[in-house]
């Protein structure tokens, strides 16, 4: 095992760019998070760490420790199938959650409920029908 | 371990109480050959003893148990000891009999025999303990069964109440009794008896002598039933007779006054033991035996007559003569003998004619001759006729009760008591046989009374037999072992005595006559009125027991609502504001007098990473405690964030196992407030505010504390860490973790290993909590605002119930149905990561305590996703058995060094090779480990499952209100 300063150049460097790419585009989302006006724009912005920022850091992370150790360390991958499964669900459960408050509250730019929908579709079957008997 | 005779004797009966349990039910005859065969083996033991006590001498039992405080076990057999062991086993083996023809089939019998056994084991104790503290476990021991054995009927109110109450008078005066023992130790510097024997005069001089005394004293008297404590014992004849045969007459009660004569060449010849022991003795004899006069139920006649006849006892002790002491000595064993016969017979006569009631009991001795004979004699010798051994005693306290041993009014009293005492016991011992056996034949039985089967009637023969015996040759059958337990009391004190039954025309002998006739022609006088008398004349308003349940009531129920008055709330913020103010003053206290006093080492910390880390926390936490009031869940959110930090911090500075461990505490916290907040009464900022004065300076004291508590702890942080850090042990650990304890990470190394025991003490704690939290909320009661179902719940139900084509709950499961699915993955997965940090633990960061909060997290994802009935349908989760088994595991772990010889809770570290896998370290603290796992998921799990179990519980009147 090697110290980080015993790094090589081209190794140092790829590791330096792939986290730098990752931390910028986390921080990017960080931003848009911050930046966006409604929830479901909003919700987008996250992503952008969860999926490649995440994704690039790990890569950095290989890379950096493969060399230091002189083998391949890949390890490092099952953090990024984790946050890959589970980001989802807590964006979903929060989007749900929003949708859902949204309905109730009667707020605008939601779309209504499934149910409801196809309620009002066999109500105006319903109506062209009695058009069509008068 | 050896396996010595005392050790046996001691251990036999309670090793046969649990063998009986584990009998099936039905199981009457086994369990009685058990006990009997148990009590005629600690007899048979007991007897081979004696060559070796015979001569003075004492054999000695020591196993070492808590050295470095002066405690052992020391077990001690000297030739009074050896004496009641010959009686409490051999009569223990005579009652068992009995028992097997007085118990009815349909009773409990494995119970009565493991009471039985268990409390002969702890009589035994009192008498072989060689150490106070010993003695004194026993003691409290022998009171417990005792409880039990009362209470043996406990459908029978009046069993529960006299069980109640002997429990509390003695176990009060088993307290007094450790706290006196303790005095004595303090005294002599050593609890063990031959030490505290040699130590006579330096107690005596003691400035502590006096409450040493009233305390052993209290215990004593407490247990022997003797005035003013003499209230419990008529109460607890509600025992089955056998019981009361063994307790009443031969063991339980003979414990005080055995203690007084053991205790006897240390304690007495003073003034003050003089006045104490001999008014409790006198007021008892006579008190008893004037009550026993007016007694209508067979058994309270014979309790009062024992308070009466222990009550001569003590009197005989009070005296400071050795000859007084030998007199006690012979009297217990008199006593027991006739007395426990006598309640035998009470026991067949109530068992044959179904009454126990004197007035309703008559000219019984027609339909039963032998049973009648026999109680006769037993009667006789408690009155003190010739050529019984109760008179042979009774002649021995007369001639000591004219004696004049201190000059006092007491001293000069003496002999007039003895007098009355002794023509009032002949007046109840004819009185008894009178009203039974004689007299016109009854009207009615409950049932046709006869002759009892010859065994039940066996013991009773045998003890009378011993009263006759011993009454006519005395010389020659009790003399020697008399002798040997008088010796080994009074040492070279030892006195010349006679037992032979003529001595002459002389004192005591005249008052013996004087007694016999004028309670003779007491019985002749007043027997009529005796027979028909309500209550006892003069004092029979008087109740011991309406005094006692008063005093119960007052102090139980009415002191204790006042103090709840005083001094509880059932509001939790007066509560916590109590709790932050004592803790302030009690750290404000050692600061005032020691000052705080600053190192001169900086923090150090300057990398601006970790500072903004830092400052991130601090404003969260701030935002919390703002938002806290309003808006719970976002307070909740932003202390999730301190917690965060709180995990970096630790990663930061190398301490990932805390970080693990915080991490995983962090989520499953979260998740249980979460779960919880649903039942905090609402708040709104709607809400009007309370205005006024008062309110507002609540509030800024509130503040004020909460402000002091917070800026104190920082400064006291701050002041420790620019001290120079201590020597510590941290090096040692550092040094034998692996070398020692087989392991890399120390952390986990020290909380499975060095501090093993800390921890076993700290899941048991946990499990405790986890009970406590379930308990709690079965019975819990939301507050009125919280009972009705959350807005959003009762608009999907309104919803779901609308639609024709939804079930109800529909909703929630349609939301939630993709990253359920997800979650139900996860499961497995969660449960391999728990299963790695467990086994990893013991070198690398994980351990027990964060795998089972993993694995509870992941039970909780279950039912955060699928909903609680959904998982309780598909998954058994046995939380009690995860705490239990978890507990116990470690226990046993910790048990099982105990095995190799090793101190418990020594761990075992060696490495195995395994097939395939190679080797692999195998180290025993990392079963205590995985037990200590098991606790932490049961307790979480159990927590989780409580809250769970809440939500879906409705409320009968929420019920209601939602279906008419």
């Amino acid at each position: 095992m090697m110290h980080a300063e015993m790094l090589p150049a081209w190794a140092a460097l790829l590791t330096a760019l792939l986290v730098l790419i990752g931390a910028g585009l986390t921080l990017f989302g960080a931003i848009g998070t911050l930046r966006f006006a409604t929830f479901f724009e909003r919700v987008h912005a996250p992503t952008l760490g969860t999926s490649w920022g995440t994704g690039a850091i790990v890569l950095g992370s290989i890379v950096c420790f493969s060399v230091l150790g002189s083998r391949l360390v890949v390890h490092e991958i099952l953090i990024g199938v984790f946050i890959t499964v589970t980001t989802p669900v807590t964006l979903m459960l929060l989007a749900r959650a929003v949708l859902y408050r949204d309905r109730t509250e009667g707020n605008a730019g939601v779309p209504a409920r499934l149910a409801s929908r196809r309620e009002q579709q066999g109500r105006t079957e319903a109506e062209d029908g009695d058009g069509d008997a008068r | 371990m050896e396996l010595s005779p005392l050790f046996l004797i001691l251990a036999l009966p309670f090793v046969a109480g649990l063998a009986v349990v584990l009998l099936p039910s039905d199981s009457r005859d086994p369990a009685t050959w058990l006990a009997g065969i148990t009590t005629l083996a600690c007899l048979v033991l007991t007897a081979i003893l004696y060559p070796s006590v015979a001569d003075g001498e004492s054999v000695r039992y020591q196993v070492e148990w808590v050295p470095s405080l002066g405690l052992d076990f020391t077990l001690r057999m000297d030739g009074f000891a050896w004496i009641f062991s010959m009686l409490v086993s051999g009569i223990g083996f005579l009652v068992v009999i009995y028992t097997r023809y007085y118990i009815s089939p349909e009773d409990p019998v494995r119970r009565f025999y493991l009471f039985f056994l268990a409390f002969t084991g702890s009589m035994l104790g009192v008498i072989l303990s060689g150490n106070l503290i010993l003695l004194v476990v026993f003691w409290e021991l022998t009171s417990i069964f005792s409880f039990l054995l009362i209470g043996y009927w406990h459908h029978n109110q009046a069993a529960r109440d006299g069980a109640r109450m002997a429990l509390t008078v003695t176990a009060i005066g088993g307290f007094a009794l450790l706290a006196g023992v303790l005095l004595v130790g303090h005294i002599v510097g050593s609890y063990d008896l031959e030490e505290v024997l040699k130590s006579g005069d330096l107690i005596r001089s003691h400035e502590l002598y006096v409450p040493t005394l009233v305390l052993i004293l209290l215990g004593a008297l407490t247990k022997s039933a003797q005035f003013p404590f003499h209230f419990w014992l008529p109460n607890a004849m509600a025992a089955p007779t056998p019981v009361s045969a063994f307790l009443h007459s031969a063991t339980m009660v003979k414990a005080g006054v055995f203690l007084m004569a053991r205790l006897w060449p240390v304690l007495s010849g003073t003034p003050e033991w003089f006045i104490i022991v001999g008014l409790a003795g006198m007021a008892s004899l006579v008190l008893g035996a004037y009550l026993a006069m007016f007694q209508q139920d067979l058994k309270g006649l014979l309790a009062y007559s024992t308070i009466s006849h222990l009550g001569l006892i003590t009197l005989l002790l009070s005296l400071g003569s050795p000859l007084g002491a030998v007199a006690a000595i012979f009297h217990m064993l008199n006593h027991a003998t006739f007395k426990a016969s006598l309640f035998m017979a009470a026991g067949i006569i109530d068992h044959e004619a179904g009454t126990r009631d004197l007035r309703r009991l008559s000219g019984l001795f027609r339909y039963m001759p032998i049973t009648g004979t026999l109680a006769t004699v037993a009667s006789a010798a408690m009155a003190g006729v010739p050529l019984l051994n109760g008179f042979l005693s009774k002649e021995m306290f007369f001639a000591e009760a004219v004696e004049t041993h201190a000059d006092s009014w007491l001293d000069t009293a003496a002999p007039y008591a003895a007098v009355l005492g002794s023509a009032l016991a002949v007046t109840y011992s004819i009185r008894l046989i009178h009203s039974i056996f004689l007299g016109a034949p009854p009207e009615s039985f409950p049932r046709e009374p006869h002759e009892p089967p010859f065994w039940m009637r066996f013991p009773v023969m045998f003890l009378v037999i011993a009263c006759l015996v011993v009454g006519i040759i005395p010389g020659l059958t009790i003399g020697p072992f008399l002798h040997t337990a008088v010796s080994s009391v009074l040492g070279a004190e030892t006195p010349q005595y006679s037992l032979a039954i003529w001595h002459g025309f002389n004192l005591p002998l005249v008052m013996s006559i004087v007694a016999l006739a004028s309670g003779a022609l007491l019985y002749l006088v007043a027997g009529d009125y005796l027979e028909r008398s309500e209550r006892p004349l003069l004092i029979g308003r008087i109740d011991g027991y309406r005094i006692f349940e008063l005093v119960m009531v007052a102090m139980s129920w009415r002191w204790a609502r006042l103090v709840e008055g005083i001094f509880g709330t059932r509001r939790l913020q007066p509560q916590l504001r109590l709790v932050v103010a004592t803790a302030i003053i009690a750290a404000a206290v050692p600061l005032f007098y020691a000052g705080l006093g600053f190192g001169q080492y900086g923090i150090g910390v300057t990398d601006p990473a970790f500072v903004g880390l830092w400052v991130v926390g601090m404003i969260c936490a701030v935002a919390a405690a703002y938002q806290a009031k309003f808006h719970r869940l976002a307070a909740l959110v932003l202390m999730g964030g301190t917690g965060l930090v709180t995990c970096m911090t630790f990663v930061w500075l190398s301490a990932p196992d805390l970080a693990a461990t915080q991490l995983v505490v962090e989520i499953v916290t979260t998740v249980l407030i979460l779960l919880g907040l649903r039942w905090l009464p609402k708040r709104t900022q709607t809400l009007a505010e309370p205005d006024g004065g008062l309110a507002r300076l609540r509030r800024f004291r509130d503040l004020a504390l909460a402000v002091m508590a917070g800026a104190g702890m920082a400064t006291i942080a701050y002041a420790v860490l620019t001290r120079a850090p201590p020597e510590s042990i941290a090096s040692f650990f550092v040094e034998k973790s692996y070398a020692e304890g087989g392991g890399r990470n120390i952390v986990n190394v020290i909380l499975v290993d060095f501090r093993g025991f800390d921890t076993l003490g700290e899941i048991t704690v946990l499990g405790i909590v986890a009970l406590t939290v379930f308990a709690l909320l079965r019975r819990f009661r939301p507050a009125p605002d919280t009972i009705e179902r959350p807005e959003q719940q009762r608009i999907q139900r309104s919803y779901d119930e609308a639609e024709p084509d939804r079930e109800p709950g529909a909703t929630a499961t349609d939301y939630l149905f993709v990253p359920s699915v997800i979650m139900q993955w996860m499961f497995p997965v969660i449960i391999v990561l728990a299963a790695y940090l467990l086994l990893r633990g013991h070198d690398a960061p994980g351990g027990g305590f964060a795998a089972g909060v993993a694995m509870a997290a992941g039970f909780i994802l279950q039912y955060m996703a699928a909903g609680t009935v959904w998982v309780e349908d598909r998954l058994r989760i046995l939380p009690v058995v995860w705490i239990g088994g978890g507990l116990l595991l470690a226990a046993l772990t910790g048990t099982a060094s105990m095995l190799f010889g090793d101190p418990f809770l020594t761990s075992y570290f060696r490495y195995a090779e395994l097939p395939l896998v190679g080797k692999v370290p195998l180290a025993s603290a990392a079963l205590f480990d995985l037990g200590v796992f098991g606790l932490v998921v049961g307790a979480t799990v159990l927590m989780l499952i409580a809250l769970a179990h809440q939500s879906i519980r409705r409320l009968r009147a929420a019920r209601i209100e939602e279906n008419p």
